[in-house]
């Protein structure tokens, strides 16, 4: 039996529901980030397999995934440039300790 | 089907689990050595310890290499097709590459490469 | 092709002009006298502010992925509007501020984004779209950069926005698995309501209600509010909010049509929830920016109160609230911005006896705080009661009623400011408040605004007759 396109899906879902889990346990921001690229991957595996299984004839997923891929870096990019900056102001990237506004 | 079934299963996981960390620790040799105990075993020696503190223009860098390096995906498709539509995927290109260009020219402008 | 090219994306191509005469400016000059570089700016968004109104032409483009339209046009006339006024208020920070043209750089960016956002018809133009919207407003929260409030707030941003859009996308990934085409205009056809069409309908409104900031999706809001510079904070809450309201009613209203009955229920729950949580928390707040957070909550549950009708009166009494809101917000956010930018104060506390020495500032701060409560001569009085008229229009009437009796408590928090400011003794109120013309300017449109919005009944039917077409 050759891997179809529900082990793929099982795959995506696992990953995607390990950077939830991740975004809201970790307390390390650059952890958090990690957790959200983790995520943004699980949605290119989702668009290659639905793209690559069911509708191969156009390449809606393929470009969608390419755009992800390119936005997900530009994400990263302001996210570590804003939490190196907040390092420079509280001298940790705990989330626990940027707590000056609460409620 | 019942509770034994699930009881049964638990069991087998734990088995299954513990089984295999208690074999290895029992069945491995063991040996203890300054080589061990580093991160990287093959190559050359590392020197001083791993947490020393990069200075933040790495970052810099690396942030302006990521956004500049990961935009060039756009570059694959278009080479596969500009032959097909010839000039207006050339004027396109232009205008994309302008456009990085204008964000590296501020990156410059702001100073952020140079090396401090 | 090319002169069509031109026509129907007017609007995000005089922007990106904008855009590009500003970062050379960056590039190319050094020595920069502010006040000219401001007035010129101003006067490129009034410009492109009143370009908006010419040349509207309907089509579509790339095959289906940019459409425009009358209505579209209008949206992007309010955005337009909104961004102008933002401009005009930011003013007297920005003079003294070293990254101005950052600032302006980012904000158009993001403006050019909910253009494309509102003009997408294509799943992949819409992510495109709401990502260069929301990527640099978390850049722009960060904009004080060595205040701890500041970084905080756009750390809370880009991790919850990158997480909100996360959830969309996954949604917006299952449900090309089961339709297999990206396209708004294809994909009706393929919705038949399985499970995993719902399934990925709920991230896909997750995503939308958490950029909207509807409870339970809303705790970013307030923390963020507080933090970023004024400015970005009225931008946050007027224009950006304001897009996605555009970009969903047409999500909701074409493309899940057939969900309806699913959406409604959705609606009802985020509906009750966000305006009594909203108003709640709003009444224990002590900071000015963050009880404004509070209230815009509240006032994201009447707009979809009015989308939850599901008719075309809903969406043109959104449309219509939502300009009377930009010039309410923007008018009390105008108030704070100047006493931010001069005085440096952002307590309710330090709004007691204001009226002793800024007796015109008070009355714009009370009119617009008048016009948010929706209390009879102002123009929020009809945005609401058109709101509250189109959600009635489902028969249900405990939706209703929770909405109006939220607008009792509403009442309360309000006037509650306004006592403290003409009524409460302060031994050391806010000296008098010299603000510049730019930010007097902004403040006579909002005022003006208020005042005629709600009088000009034509308003509303020209709306609706651009709707219904």
């Amino acid at each position: 039996m050759g891997i179809g396109l529900l082990h793929i899906l099982f795959v995506s879902i696992a990953l995607f529901f390990i950077g939830v889990y991740g975004f809201l346990t970790r307390r390390n921001m650059i952890t958090m980030l990690m957790s959200i690229e983790l995520i943004l991957n699980s949605i290119n595996i989702n668009f290659i397999a639905f793209n690559k299984f069911l509708y191969s004839d156009k390449l809606d997923g393929l470009f969608f995934t390419v755009f992800i891929i390119t936005i997900a870096a530009a994400e990263a990019a302001v996210a570590i440039a804003i939490i190196i900056n907040l390092y420079r102001n509280y001298k940790s990237i705990d989330i626990e300790d940027a707590d000056t506004m609460k409620y | 089907m019942g509770p034994a079934a699930l009881i049964l299963l638990a069991i087998c996981g734990i088995a299954f689990a513990g089984g295999g960390i208690l074999l290895s620790r029992a069945l491995a040799k063991k040996s203890a050595n300054v080589v061990k105990g580093e991160p990287y075993e093959c190559g050359i020696p590392t020197t001083g310890t791993s947490w020393i503190q990069f200075h933040v223009g790495y970052y810099l860098f690396a942030l302006i290499f990521l956004v500049f390096d990961v935009e060039l995906v756009f570059m694959y498709p278009w080479a596969v097709v500009v032959q097909k539509i010839g000039m207006t995927a050339f004027a396109e290109i232009i205008i994309f590459m302008f456009i990085l260009f204008m964000g590296l020219l501020y990156a410059w402008k702001k100073g952020a490469l140079k090396w401090m | 092709m090319s002169i069509d090219f031109l026509i129907l994306m007017k609007s995000e191509m005089s922007l990106t002009l904008i855009i590009f005469i500003l970062l050379s400016l960056k590039v190319f000059t050094n020595d920069k006298n502010h006040v000219a570089l401001l007035n010129l700016t101003n006067i490129l968004l009034a410009a492109n502010f009143v370009f908006g109104f010419f040349f509207n032409a309907s089509g579509e483009l790339f095959n289906g992925m940019f459409h425009t339209n009358n209505v579209i046009a209008l949206e992007k006339n309010i955005l337009n509007l909104g961004t102008l006024i933002v401009s005009l208020q930011a003013f007297d920070w920005l003079k003294n501020h070293k990254h101005l043209l950052e600032f302006y750089v980012l904000l158009l960016t993001t403006l050019l984004g909910m253009d494309f956002m509102i003009s997408s018809g294509n799943f992949l133009m819409f992510f495109l779209g709401l990502e260069l919207s929301s990527i640099p407003l978390a850049a722009l929260a960060n904009l004080d950069l060595e205040k701890r409030k500041s970084s905080e707030a756009a750390m809370k941003m880009i991790l919850s926005s990158a997480f909100a859009s996360c959830i969309t996308l996954f949604g917006i990934s299952l449900l090309y698995g089961t339709t297999g085409t990206l396209n708004f205009a294809e994909m009706p056809k393929h919705l038949t309501g399985s499970e995993l069409q719902l399934f990925s309908f709920i991230f896909i409104f997750t995503g939308f209600a958490f950029k909207l900031s509807a409870v339970p999706f809303h705790l970013w809001t307030a923390d963020v509010y507080e933090g970023a510079p004024v400015p970005v904070t009225s931008y946050l809450s007027v224009i950006s909010k304001g897009s996605i309201v555009f970009i969903f009613i047409s999500v909701l209203f074409t493309l899940f049509r057939s969900f309806e009955g699913m959406w409604y229920n959705m609606l009802y729950l985020t509906i009750v929830l966000t305006i009594t949580i909203g108003n709640l928390f709003a009444i224990r707040q002590n900071n000015i920016k963050r009880f404004l957070a509070f209230s815009s909550i509240a006032q994201v549950g009447y707009i979809l109160l009015g989308l939850s009708s599901g008719t075309g009166a809903g969406a043109t009494s959104a449309i219509y609230f939502l300009i009377v809101y930009t010039f309410s917000n923007l008018g009390a956010f105008g108030v704070i911005a100047l006493v931010s930018a001069h005085a440096g104060k952002e307590e309710i506390t330090d709004y007691k006896g204001f009226y002793a020495n800024n007796p015109t500032l008070s009355w714009v701060l009370t009119i617009s705080l008048f016009s948010l409560a929706g209390i009879p001569p102002t123009a929020g009085f009809f945005g609401k009661m058109f709101l509250v008229t189109a959600g009635a229009g489902k028969g249900n009437y405990v939706l209703v009623t929770i909405a109006v009796m939220n607008m009792v408590v509403s009442l309360y928090y309000y006037l509650r400011i306004v006592r403290s400011i003409f009524m409460d003794k302060n031994e050391t109120p806010i000296a008098k408040l010299k603000g510049s013309n730019s930010i007097k300017l902004a403040l006579a449109v909002c005022m003006i605004g208020v005042v005629v919005t709600g009088f000009a009944t034509g308003l509303f039917e020209n709306i609706n007759t651009l709707i219904g077409k």
